[in-house]
């Protein structure tokens, strides 16, 4: 049962935020509310007042602009799904959205709504990491743009600040071709990760360019596997140096036992999936 | 009295519209839920949240105190705090125990959630922030979770009477002489886990008082008769509470023992107010009943011929912390426990064991689905360790009509299974090469579910059939429609014998006080039962408006038949409309109406000593094939192709039939793969469907439905039950296609990516 909780429509940005500042601590954005509403259901949260952005048309574009994609906060992750340019620029990030939770949650979810949740095992953070995403956090003073990587603090933390409100998703245009997301559920639809990665490189003259291996659901945050990635930058690629990166990226997970997974398996897991992720993204690099 | 000919069939068999798809379509349909009363209470359970302990003190004064709280109850409150699921025929001390429950919980606990006390509010914000007022003082006790260990001398005690609550046996031939005769001994262990039923619609039930002092209550189950149950836990006189079953979304099994309605009654007694009581998805998984989880060792004797020598079985069942159906769920399984095979020599022993875990009861499948899952891969395994094919080793062994199962059931009706096996395994089709990373296997299963209740339970169900006075045909029969379309094809069955449109026909179900008691919907029996007693009453109306037609019309009622709403002469010119009909028996003083009872033929009770003996009046038989593809690095299965394919006896509606084939096959494919109710020390660790996995539309693949009709069975021309027989062989049909895949047997369901990436690496060189 939902808790009584009032609810405004904000009519903009700049209402949103001046709702936000002037209700404090006790406000939360509300777009799709597929974490959001679940959260008040069970208590996790309780805000005493809604701001609803979910209507906002200037945070649910997608645009080309300064040699970057800017994806506002409030594109659903359907939209996100069927965009052109994501689709051919950005494919980890489509594959994301394709594998996103099923079809009526595609509908409603958000992408600044999965980043703001800051899961564990949050979907879109591991294709974005390994993309070099940016942020761009609106407020009253203005807005900032920040490393995604800066962005995210730890589990369920982020730098967004009292009175702010994450505006749009920045992604350079130069992404190398060879991009690759996967992720090992436990059903086909609506699936929670037990492990996911992000592999994204070039191939120059048979090395290793660029090299982004991200890690998902195998730590307390989603987070870029170094030691795996210095494997394959400026190295000759071979299966034998695939599977060392994956080891490597094994080696440098922590992941937890749950309902869903044991410890070893998802270690296990990590390996397979970055090995899979490599073989992918270097073949498509290739290709390209 | 001559019956309808299949050659005559005008709506047997087909498509029919089913009469409630359009408003269920629509939104239209009011489900329990979907229904009010003024100065209506909400109500709330408080549960306990420990799985073992002593209640020390519930103090309920801080809860009351909240303005809009309207009633609080705790065990002192109820007039008899105690729910009996009798048990007939038990062999061990279970029978002086009977299987019982406390209503709300006095002075102990022994599961989490069990519940401690009733709240009734204005709202249910209030209900619930009251809930949070109760103070509750526990007492930890030992528990025990295991049902191996709950086995032991040495282990806290459930029941003064012990923890073992049932045992059953089965004793054919000489299994030593058997085993001595075998070339070859297969022995696995094998074990299924807890399951929920996850039905659309949660428990949940609206109750009020009538205008003669009756309690009614609307609830969404699955046995109206509960309200025998309801009435004596108040202490109250049968016919002071009445049930009414709205259409139901899905029961399985969960809403079989008594869920809401004796909180409800409880709360409309006390306050005579209206009630409406609703569990959340989490109280609905929390609560009772689940699946059985069950421990089966097997070893089977093999001779190189194919011939099986000897089969013995041991099961161990958890009960949980109450026996509920506990007992007859075992011996359902003790009865399925060799699959549908013959075999000479044969030992089984069961055993149900309390626990602190939540308490199980009926599920889809009802003690037949545990045992399939290892007799069915045994066969398997049987079948390769002798390098015969699957298929083959299985139709040599397959039992034939007029022969017994090992346990003395006779075998009444036609064996299709040789042809359903056959029919199901081509209809995957030619293989492909499999992906890269991948392996595909495949499997089969034959798997036999009895549908009827025990023979000696002396079932029954009372149908009423009435032509109106403007010539449509009006039934009135206490089935609970669970989704299934029960309501339905008993529309179409008294369509056939009145050869009227199904709109010309209006059904009332559902109604202890108001229409005849039909018995429960569970067992797969209401085809069978209710479909009969239909079947029997409108046949006798039948009989009587054509002998009346005959003395109007002056032709004999030999040469007179129905059509189109009328009696007419075959090849003749004269009818007569079922209005003047109608019109005419009341002229002429004749009943317009039938009140007929089915009663399934009854039998003696079985050998308790050797578990010989009928218990079914019919079985169903049935095969299913699946192909997967197994991801070697993880572990994933994927059911790409699966074919059920069932002799039916005869298709009443064949979108209800096939709808229950594949509705059966994606719940065994739940169970087979993702689901499992995870108890740590007794408490739920998967309490919504985000950690409950049952199967999306994305994860089952398209089925394919083969339906044999061998025109052979117990209900109305032939039908036999599919609703529970439908979900049996998916579970073990899987697990053997693992295997064909990777070649590793797994012993455990469901058949996770762990669980098979283990195995995989448990079995590599």
């Amino acid at each position: 049962m939902l808790p009584h909780v009032d609810y405004v429509r904000a009519e903009g940005v700049a209402h949103a935020l001046a709702l936000l500042d002037r209700h404090g601590a006790g406000a939360r954005l509300l777009a799709g509310g597929t974490d959001l509403l679940v959260d008040l259901r069970e208590r996790r949260s309780a805000p005493a007042l809604l701001v609803d952005i979910s209507e906002l048309d200037e945070l649910a574009a997608i645009r080309a602009e300064d040699g970057a994609l800017h994806i506002g906060a409030g594109v659903t992750v359907a939209a996100l799904r069927e965009d052109a340019t994501v689709q051919a620029e950005f494919p980890a990030l489509a594959e994301a959205a394709r594998w996103f939770a099923d079809y009526l949650t595609r509908n409603k979810a958000t992408l600044g709504g999965n980043l703001a949740n800051a899961s564990p095992g949050a979907d879109f953070l591991v294709p974005l990491l390994a993309l070099d995403a940016a942020v761009t956090i609106a407020a009253a003073a203005g807005d900032r743009t920040v490393p995604l990587d800066q962005f995210l603090l730890g589990p369920r933390q982020t730098a967004l600040g009292r009175g702010e409100l994450l505006r749009e998703v920045v992604l350079p245009r130069s992404a190398p071709a060879g991009q690759a997301y996967e992720k090992l559920g436990l059903k086909h639809g609506g699936a929670i990760a037990v492990v996911s990665c992000a592999v994204v490189m070039d191939v120059r003259a048979g090395r290793g360019a660029r090299v982004r291996i991200v890690l998902g659901a195998a730590a307390p945050r989603p987070f870029r596997a170094r030691a795996a990635e210095e494997r394959l930058e400026g190295q000759p690629l071979s299966a034998e140096r695939a599977e060392q990166a994956a080891a490597l990226a094994a080696g440098a997970a922590q992941p937890i036992s749950d309902v869903r997974g044991s410890a070893e398996y998802r270690r296990a897991m990590v390996q397979a999936l970055v090995r899979r992720g490599i073989d992918a993204a270097q073949a498509a690099a290739v290709r390209s | 009295m001559k019956d309808l000919t299949a050659s005559e069939f005008a709506m047997v068999g087909t498509r029919a519209p089913r009469r409630d798809a359009r408003d269920k379509i629509h939104g239209i349909t009011r489900y329990a839920d979907d229904f009010s009363l003024g100065g209506m209470l909400y109500a709330k359970v408080v549960r306990s949240t420990r799985a073992s302990a002593r209640l020390v003190r519930v103090d309920t004064s801080k809860a009351a105190a909240l303005p809009g709280v309207r009633c609080i109850m705790t065990a002192a409150d109820v007039p008899h705090n105690v729910l009996f699921t009798d048990v007939p025929g038990q062999t061990t001390v279970v029978g002086a125990l009977r299987a019982r429950t406390q209503v709300l919980a006095a002075d102990r606990v022994r599961y989490f959630g069990e519940p401690i006390a009733l709240i009734a509010a204005d709202t249910e914000e209030i209900a619930e922030q009251a809930r949070g007022l109760v103070e509750i003082e526990y007492e930890d006790l030992p528990g025990v979770f295991d049902p191996v260990e709950a086995m032991h001398p040495e282990a806290p005690q459930l029941e003064e009477t012990g923890n073992v609550i049932s045992r059953w046996r089965v004793r054919q031939g000489d299994v030593d002489a058997g085993f001595a005769a075998a070339d070859v001994i297969v022995e696995h262990t094998y074990q299924t886990p807890f399951i929920d039923h996850a039905f659309i619609e949660p428990e949940i039930g609206v109750g009020w008082l009538d205008e003669d002092g009756v309690i009614t209550i609307r609830v969404a189950t699955q046995v109206i008769e509960h309200f025998r149950d309801v009435a004596n836990v108040l202490g109250l006189p049968h016919s002071k509470v009445r049930l009414i079953a709205p259409f139901i979304g899905g029961g399985f099994g969960g809403k079989e023992d008594v869920t809401v309605e004796v909180y409800i009654g409880l709360l409309v007694w006390k306050t005579g107010r209206p009630v409406r009581l609703l569990y959340t998805r989490e109280e609905s998984i929390i609560t009772p009943t689940k699946r059985h989880p069950f421990r089966m060792r097997y070893k089977h004797g093999v001779r190189k011929d194919g011939t099986i020598t000897a089969i013995e079985a041991e099961f161990i069942s958890d009960a949980g912390a109450y026996a509920y159906l506990s007992p007859l769920v075992l011996l359902y399984a003790m009865v399925h426990s060799s699959g549908p095979y013959r075999c000479a020599n044969v030992k089984v022993d069961g055993t149900a064991v309390l626990t602190n875990n939540t308490p199980t009861s009926a599920f889809r499948g009802f003690g037949s689905a545990q045992p399939a899952f290892g007799y069915e891969s045994q066969m398997d395994a049987c079948a390769r360790a002798i390098s015969m094919d699957p298929l083959a080793f299985r139709e040599r062994n397959y039992v034939c009509k007029g022969e017994s199962l090992p346990c003395g059931q006779p075998v009444d009706h036609a064996v299709l299974l040789t042809e359903t096996a056959r029919r199901a395994w081509e209809a995957l089709g030619p293989s492909c090469a499999a992906p890269p990373g991948k392996r595909l296997g495949r499997g089969i299963a034959s798997t036999l579910t009895s549908f009827g209740r025990i023979v000696w339970l002396h079932d029954w169900s009372a149908a009423w059939v009435e032509l109106q006075m403007d010539g449509t045909i009006m039934v009135r029969i206490g089935v609970p429609d669970l989704g299934g379309g029960q309501a339905s094809s008993l529309v179409q069955i008294t369509a056939e014998i009145f050869r009227i449109p199904m709109s010309s026909i209006t059904i009332h179900i559902g109604d202890s006080s108001l229409t005849p008691l039909a018995g429960t919907t569970t067992a797969t029996r209401q085809l069978y039962m209710s479909g009969s007693a239909v079947h029997k009453a409108g046949m006798e109306l039948r009989a009587g408006l054509l002998e009346q037609a005959s003395s109007v019309l002056g032709v004999p009622a030999a040469a007179l038949t129905m059509d189109g709403g009328a009696v007419v002469q075959v090849d003749g010119a004269k009818r007569i409309s079922f209005q003047e009909l109608a019109a005419s028996c009341s002229r002429s003083g004749r009943e317009r109406y039938r009140h007929s009872v089915f009663h399934a033929p009854a039998g003696k009770v079985m050998d308790f000593e050797t578990g010989q003996g009928r218990v079914f009046p019919d079985l169903t038989f049935g095969s299913q094939a699946v192909e997967v593809e197994v991801d070697e690095a993880t572990g994933a299965v994927r059911v790409t192709k699966l074919a059920t394919c069932y002799d039916v006896g005869r298709v009443i509606n064949r979108n209800s039939v096939e709808g229950q084939m594949e509705g059966g096959a994606a719940m065994g494919l739940g169970y087979a793969l993702t689901e499992e109710d995870i108890l740590e020390q007794g408490v739920p660790r998967t309490p919504n469907l985000m950690t409950y996995l049952i199967p999306t539309a994305l994860d089952v693949p398209d089925i394919t439905t083969i339906v044999l009709e061998s025109g052979e069975g117990s209900g109305p021309w032939g039908a036999r039950g599919i609703g529970e027989p439908a979900m049996v062989p998916t579970a073990p049909a899987i697990a053997n296609a693992v295997y064909d895949a990777v070649g590793v047997r797994l012993t455990q369901l469901p058949l996770t990516p762990e669980r098979v990436w283990r195995a995989m690496r448990d079995a590599a060189p």
